[in-house]
């Protein structure tokens, strides 16, 4: 229950500041399909924490194939911090579920809507929807 | 105590006073940081920025202009939109810095220089007060140009040119050497500023465009560092941004 108040908190926030966010926008996030959501849970090979944009790699179970590679795309360090978050709250070996709107070419990465840590708490991609980049 | 030793206190106390209150009525604290404003978390609305003014361009810039933006709409339905310097981690330049995304700012016066810095890409402006501005063909083109400042009463009124021709402005405006950019700056409330800015440009507009910046006061916030590095999005062949892929 706490965890669902908590997802509906980041949507209200998402809904919230979406238009101003992207309205000043780094650059456009036409490569990512914002129409689409993607969940998955795998284990962390890196967290990033750099400009313009921290980064998660993450291994997915895939059936009796060998796991997955994908690439997830945060904000800034900056605007993750406005968005709650800490460079340590992501470490390797940890395993962790995101939401992620995924490219449109098909290769495996995306820009992250939101993370399940490995301790349960749910962040956004900053206090905006695409992270205010 | 004699009574000319009282007027002399009574007389240095009302020098003082005065002096400080023309400071205080003259120069508004602007110092610290400042977030973009936007709605909700107990903003007041009615500090929100007021609506720009239209964009009318001339010729070869109005083409351009449009061209930029037609192309930019036909990448985007593709998915895969046109970079911008800022992908290569090449910072903004006046005035696109002073907003970028929710990034806030850091204004830092002084009675001879008052200074911005700015969080995304730690980009920084220098305004020089009380300077007279220099002939536009005298000032090396640059990502900053050439600021002077003064107060007219609580307003902070910057003049700045010599802005690179590469550099886009407001709504990524193209603009010729012969832009001039003033702003003025004021607290509309104790913890809102707003940044008036007006574009001329006798060569590229058919007339001065004028918007708003509006920002919310970030009391105690410590700006945090932007380095652009280990990018990860690139500029293909195509002009377009790629993501390269981790292992």
């Amino acid at each position: 229950m706490r965890r669902l108040l908590a997802l509906w908190g980041v949507v209200g926030l998402l809904a919230l500041c979406g238009g101003a966010a992207r309205l000043h926008a780094h650059h456009s996030f036409a490569m990512f399909d914002t129409q689409n959501r993607v969940t998955l849970t795998g284990t962390v090979s890196k967290f990033q924490w750099t400009n313009p944009h921290a980064y998660i790699e993450i291994d997915v179970p895939d059936g009796n194939n060998p796991p997955k590679h994908w690439t997830v795309e945060l904000g800034s360090p900056s605007i993750l911090m406005q968005g709650g978050w800490k460079f340590s709250d992501v470490k390797p070996n940890q395993t962790i579920t995101v939401v992620l709107n995924p490219l449109r070419n098909g290769d495996p990465a995306g820009l992250l809507v939101r993370i399940t840590l490995a301790d349960g708490r749910v962040l956004a991609n900053g206090p905006g929807p695409t992270g205010g980049n | 105590m004699r009574p000319y030793v009282l007027a002399a206190v009574a007389l240095f106390a009302t020098v003082v006073a005065t002096g400080l209150a023309a400071q205080s009525a003259a120069a508004p604290d602007l110092s610290g940081s400042w977030a973009p404003y936007r709605g909700g978390r107990g903003a007041d609305p009615k500090f929100a920025a007021p609506p720009a003014t239209e964009i009318l361009l001339k010729g070869e810039y109005k083409k351009s202009w449009d061209a930029r933006r037609a192309a930019e709409a036909e990448a985007n339905k593709k998915g895969e939109p046109l970079a911008t310097p800022a992908v290569e981690c090449v910072p903004y330049g006046f005035p696109r810095m002073m907003s970028v995304a929710l990034y806030p700012i850091e204004i830092l016066p002084s009675a001879k220089q008052v200074t911005i810095i700015t969080e995304a890409f730690s980009e920084v402006r220098r305004v020089y007060m009380g300077e007279k501005q220099q002939p536009i063909d005298e000032v090396p083109p640059g990502y900053y140009g050439h600021s002077v400042g003064r107060w007219e009463g609580d307003t902070l009124v910057i003049d700045t040119v010599g802005i690179k021709e590469s550099i886009v402005a407001y709504q990524n405006l193209p603009h010729s050497s012969q832009m001039r950019i003033t702003e003025r700056i004021r607290l509309v409330a104790p913890d809102y500023l707003h940044d008036q800015i007006t574009i001329e440009d006798p060569v590229a507009l058919e007339k001065p465009v004028t918007y708003t910046l509006a920002y919310r006061r970030l009391p105690n916030y410590k700006m945090v560092e932007f380095v652009c590095e280990n990018n990860r999005e690139y500029t293909d062949a195509n002009g377009a941004v790629k993501l390269r892929l981790g292992k």
